[in-house]
């Protein structure tokens, strides 16, 4: 069995969501009620490959909301609770999405394998950071030709170069896609040299001299909040891939030229008779779904039980080979601009 | 929405020291969170008995839940002298009295569904909550004696939930009527022991949750399902 631990995108969604699912207890409560709420096991869904193979999951929340963010204790608690119920419940390989990865990693919840009287196995838990950054690199492929930005040619700015998916990406980038140019962006300089010296390549710049020479922006790390940016500086047509989570390049940016699309995305080839995409604000929830997510789904299929994204990073070109390779055959195909196109052009 | 630099800032908070044994407001407040832990044990052994008096032929498996917790009582009682603190035991009497007071009224009636709710489900996954947030803050006598605590409560857990299990399709009405009237007393007890906790360092939210935790995987062991244990929790709320 597969398993997606996820959360609502704010607190006012969640407690929607709940009162949806009759869990009126929850749903009537304050942000306090919601902080000592346990995580619930809503769904249970049956998935069917495109080769025909049938697995099973669930789906976890983690009753974890944004707004409990500046609460550190809280925040750990809700993603190590959550991962406690996924593994109580004998469930092989479960993902973590959204922010729950996000807090794994700074919150360093490596040291906090024990969860009262359960060992967490960390096997059982992926990322899907390998999928994500796979999915991104393809929609970058497919989409900038799409827009007339020729790749052995484009400057392609990777904004949080540093991060898990970042590298993952600049890797992919240079040695498998062969882009014009990498702009390597990230807020600490020292790793960004590692980078470069072990793409051998790649141009080190700062946030906005990047984004003025760049054709393809790909954005892995969280946008500021008070990041202001010049969009006449920027090239037209250019290409933005919002890989990052939350969600909020495209009301930055979007419009006259510049394509914002919905990084680390895909599509399932038919229904998924599930409800929880809906609290992810896919496009089309019944077949859409983080790339994360769809890594666990991925890993039953091929019955690879294993911790197949974790740690930073471990990615590696023939990890992304493997997932994409799974990805396709099984039915997902990535986000492209024919659906955002619109959104963006409105 | 908080970014991420938010996440980074808050992950700075050190959350593994230890709070000061020695001070007089830890021992202060030690005095009735280590009264409660007593009292709430030695009821425990005497609320074992009295089941077992009301299903002789389970009399000597109770009568070991009791002698188990007897043993908890003895430990804890090492834990407040370990520290120099007399635990104040009127306190803790009178803190358990509106549920000592439902125990015993069920008890006298025979009605053995609020006898085992209130023993072992709310008690016990309040117990269990307790013992599990003091672990990562005790002093390290303590901590010992509390890990092997925890190990015993989940036996009463599960023997209370085995036997409401066997008998839910008859006593599931009256453990939706029970669980409304003691739920909320469970929370009252939880609000008037916060601050006393906090000074041990151990928050109201983390025990509410972990409370929950064991009180909702109770009900779900007993046969309830996810939206049914929702209800019986709103009984917390109001």
């Amino acid at each position: 069995m597969f398993g997606l631990i996820g959360h609502s995108t704010s607190f006012n969604e969640a407690r929607k969501k709940a009162m949806d699912l009759g869990y009126d207890h929850i749903a009537e409560g304050d942000l306090d009620v919601w902080c000592s709420a346990p995580p619930q096991l809503v769904e249970h869904v049956k998935v069917e490959s495109a080769t025909g193979k049938t697995i099973e999951g669930a789906y976890i929340d983690s009753c974890f909301v944004p707004e409990m963010l500046g609460r550190f204790k809280t925040a750990r608690r809700k993603v190590l609770n959550a991962m406690e119920l996924a593994q109580k419940k004998g469930i092989s390989i479960t993902a973590l999405g959204g922010f729950t990865s996000i807090i794994f990693e700074n919150f360093k919840l490596l040291q906090n394998k024990q969860v009262r009287n359960t060992t967490l196995d960390w096997e059982r838990f992926t990322t899907g950071n390998t999928h994500t950054a796979w999915v991104i690199a393809r929609q970058l492929e497919i989409n900038a030709p799409k827009l007339g930005i020729e790749l052995s040619k484009a400057r392609v700015a990777v904004v949080g170069a540093t991060g898990d998916i970042g590298s993952a990406v600049c890797r992919w980038l240079s040695q498998r896609t062969g882009v014009g140019e990498l702009l390597l962006v990230a807020r600490q300089q020292e790793p960004l040299k590692e980078l470069q010296e072990s793409l051998q390549g790649g141009e080190i710049l700062g946030l906005e001299s990047a984004l003025s020479q760049a054709d393809v922006v790909v954005w892995v790390a969280s946008l500021p909040k008070k990041l202001e940016i010049d969009k006449s500086n920027i090239r037209r047509p250019c290409l933005m891939i919002d890989g990052g989570y939350p969600k909020n390049l495209d009301e930055k940016f979007a419009g006259s030229g510049i394509h914002v699309l919905k990084g680390g995305i895909v599509e399932f080839f038919k229904d998924i008779g599930w409800n929880m995409m809906e609290i992810a604000e896919m496009e089309i929830p019944q077949r859409q779904m983080f790339a994360c997510f769809a890594e666990a789904m991925l890993l039953e299929f091929e019955n690879c039980h294993t911790n197949f994204s974790w740690g930073r990073n471990n990615i590696t070109l023939e990890k992304m080979d493997f997932i994409g390779e799974a990805s396709v055959r099984h039915g997902f195909s990535v986000l492209s601009l024919q659906t955002d196109m619109k959104a963006s052009l409105a | 929405m908080p970014t991420l630099e938010t996440i980074e800032v808050a992950g700075e908070t050190d959350i593994n020291t230890l709070p000061d044994f020695t001070s007089e407001k830890y021992k202060d407040a030690y005095s009735r969170i280590n009264a409660i832990v007593i009292e709430g044990e030695k009821e425990a052994y005497d609320n074992y008995l009295s089941i077992g008096t009301l299903i002789p032929e389970k009399a000597d498996e109770l009568k070991k839940l009791a002698i188990m917790e007897l043993k908890h009582m003895k430990g804890f009682t090492a834990c407040g002298k370990n520290l120099g603190v007399k635990a104040d035991m009127p306190f803790a009497k009178e803190f358990f009295s509106p549920l000592h007071g439902n125990f015993q009224k069920a008890f006298e009636k025979g009605d053995l569904t609020t006898c085992f709710l209130i023993q072992a489900i709310l008690i016990e996954a309040f117990a269990i909550s307790a013992y599990h947030v003091y672990i990562r803050v005790a002093d390290p006598f303590a901590r010992k004696i509390t890990e092997n605590v925890v190990k015993d409560e989940y036996l009463h857990l599960n023997y209370g939930q085995e036997w409401l299990k066997a008998n839910l399709s008859s006593c599931k009405e009256e453990l939706i009527k029970a669980n409304k009237a003691n739920l909320p007393l469970i929370k009252s007890m939880l609000d008037q022991v916060a601050d006393d906790a906090h000074s041990l360092d151990m928050d109201k939210e983390e025990l509410m949750e972990e409370f929950m935790i064991a009180y909702q995987d109770s009900l779900l062991e007993i046969g309830m399902d996810s939206r049914e244990i929702a209800r019986m929790a709103l009984a917390a709320l109001v």
